[in-house]
């Protein structure tokens, strides 16, 4: 019983780490929480059922909605934070700017479905269990985690051994000096958000999948436990938001499994509080993020 | 005429519950505490004075007076904790301490119904009440403008080390911000709920707090009048035209990043900003043309 919580929380887990890598990216990179993060994951979830819907083939789906996804992003930073850059007071403007955005996301979604729950034509995905001991795989259970892993991999490689990990801390760091040592910073902004999305857009398709279940509003909740995964983890950390998105599933699941179901909301955000309070930066925080923090 | 008045009533009674609430966010914001933490503190008030009201016959007068000692007892314990941190924590911090309130709600259902609401509340509140208490807040909120507390929360708000170094404690005025924009929220949470009927968790969720704030953007953070053209705004213009209207979220989205982008002041604040500015310009300008060799005071 214990077994299949574990397996369970760690699927939901993985995916919650995708959601919050993104979001931790931004943070991480421009010092700004994307509340439009939520927007870009409903529409990745929205461009793979339309997707499905025209006779494409499900990898192609998730693929366009990669990238799809990637690019609404990018229409999010150009419209809502390109705009107030350079502006004072970026923190309060962002946050406000990107709630617009996600507005406008929403609007556009909901007038889509016509405010209705989408659901994937029957047999999109195969439903195929399968047993090892105690615990019951589905077969999507078993594709997310490959996929999720697979893309964890893929962009700490990207950030961690290749150039861009490198111009990503310039450009957060200082623009303008990284601008004349030669770092692009339109090339990082444009990297960044689509990056971010593109993580986005494959989360929703995934949690589209396994809930069967897509509507305008699905983003809300996941923005809201992202909140919990990436100030646990630490705002700004990569690896952090991993860790955590992983523990907040499990937590969550065992949460439900043995303990008052309406109740694990109190629990979780409870806990963001009290990690707020106790050690800001969060379990793999660097000092430097708590600079935001203490008082100036 | 009358017939105007009757189908824009309900109309106008959310605008003045807007404007309460969009004074209880304005006080923080004013103070420099990024807190978005009134959604939680008008639940509470909400289903305080609901459940008062229709369960224990409690007056409800007396109700939403406890409501207002509810709400600035949750502004001051939430106050402690918070004076810690500072920003974007504050605002994920209390972020959180709405979601834990709305959950809780949620949780208690043999109290507050659960996610079916809150039902048959005796409606009590009626236009007048509601103008009533907005007039008495307009006043409330000039003289705290006017006061030394509302000069501390100018200072804090535009620079706290400057703040600090002119003897304004920083800790005393934040938690005096949450204790007043506590007891706002709680006591106009509590008029919503003799207004509506019924109340639900869901209505003081994310939603909530995100209208709170587009009137506050609107408006503007400085001023008394502000929130009031925010909240004005945001209640006349759809009605004016339709197509708006059925647009409603897309609207309301793309006016807050346009605001942000081009008058991150807001409506009033910009306006008044820009005369200020226009009668410095032009007094510089005849202490020129004067000679009389002042700077200028």
């Amino acid at each position: 019983m214990i077994a299949q919580q574990l397996v369970n929380g760690l699927v939901t887990g993985s995916v919650y780490s995708l959601f919050a890598l993104g979001f931790t990216l931004i943070f991480g990179t421009f010092k700004i929480l994307n509340l439009a993060h939520a927007g870009v994951f409903m529409s990745g979830a929205f461009i793979g059922y339309f997707a499905v819907l025209n006779g494409l083939p499900l990898w192609l789906a998730l693929v366009l909605a990669m990238i799809g996804a990637g690019l609404v992003s990018y229409i999010v930073e150009l419209t809502a934070f390109a705009t107030i850059r350079g502006s004072g007071q970026i923190e309060f403007t962002a946050l406000i700017s990107s709630i617009g955005a996600n507005l406008c996301l929403m609007s556009v979604a909901q007038r889509l479905s016509n405010t209705k729950v989408l659901r994937f034509p029957f047999e999109t995905f195969p439903v195929a269990f399968y047993e090892l001991g105690p615990v019951r795989f589905s077969f999507l259970q078993i594709i997310i985690l490959l996929v999720v892993v697979v893309l964890l991999a893929v962009m700490m490689l990207y950030l961690y051994k290749t150039t861009f990990g490198r111009q990503i801390r310039a450009v957060s760091g200082n623009e303008r000096v990284a601008s004349l040592l030669g770092v692009n910073p339109a090339l990082v902004y444009f990297q960044t958000f689509f990056i971010s999305g593109a993580l986005a857009g494959v989360a929703g398709i995934l949690i589209g999948l396994s809930f069967n279940s897509i509507h305008f509003y699905m983003g809300e909740p996941y923005l809201l436990k992202a909140f919990v995964v990436v100030v646990l983890g630490g705002l700004g950390s990569v690896h952090g938001a991993v860790v955590a998105g992983m523990l907040l599933g499990i937590f969550q699941n065992l949460a439900v499994a043995y303990l008052p179901s309406a109740l694990t909301d109190t629990i979780i955000y409870g806990l963001l509080f009290v990690v707020l309070l106790v050690k800001p930066s969060g379990l793999f925080g660097s000092e430097g993020v708590q600079v935001g923090v203490a008082r100036r | 005429m009358m017939n105007l008045i009757y189908t824009y009533q309900p109309l106008f009674d959310y605008f003045l519950l807007a404007v309460g609430f969009a004074y209880s966010q304005q006080m923080v914001l004013r103070a420099g505490v990024f807190s978005i933490g009134s959604a939680g503190f008008a639940c509470i008030g909400a289903y305080a004075v609901g459940i008062l009201v229709k369960n224990q016959g409690v007056h409800p007068l007396l109700a939403l007076l406890l409501a207002v000692v509810i709400g600035c007892v949750g502004g001051f314990l939430l106050s402690i904790p918070l004076a810690r941190l500072r920003g974007v924590f504050q605002a994920i911090a209390t972020l959180a301490f709405v979601q834990i309130v709305v959950s809780l709600c949620l949780y208690f259902d043999d109290l507050t119904g659960g996610p079916q609401g809150f039902n048959n509340i005796p409606k009590l509140v009626q236009t007048w009440h509601l103008l009533l208490a907005v007039a008495v807040t307009i006043y409330f909120m000039y003289v705290i403008s006017r006061s030394s507390i509302g000069r501390a929360f100018d200072a804090l708000r535009q620079d706290e080390t400057v703040g600090a170094t002119l003897g304004i404690s920083i800790r005393k005025y934040h938690m005096i911000a949450f204790v007043l924009s506590g007891a706002l929220a709680g006591f106009f949470g509590g008029m919503q709920s003799l207004y509506t009927y019924s109340i639900e968790p869901e209505m003081f969720g994310f939603a909530f707090l995100v209208a709170a704030l587009t009137y506050i953007i609107l408006g503007g953070r400085g001023t008394v009048t502000g929130p009031i053209i925010g909240a004005a705004i945001m209640s006349v213009l759809p009605e004016l035209a339709r197509p708006l209207a059925d647009n409603r979220q897309f609207f309301q989205g793309a006016l807050m990043m346009v605001m942000v982008a081009f008058m991150p002041h807001g409506v009033f604040d910009g306006l008044v900003l820009y005369l200020r500015k226009r009668r410095a310009a032009a007094r510089d300008k005849t202490f020129k043309e004067g000679g009389h060799g002042s700077t200028g005071s």
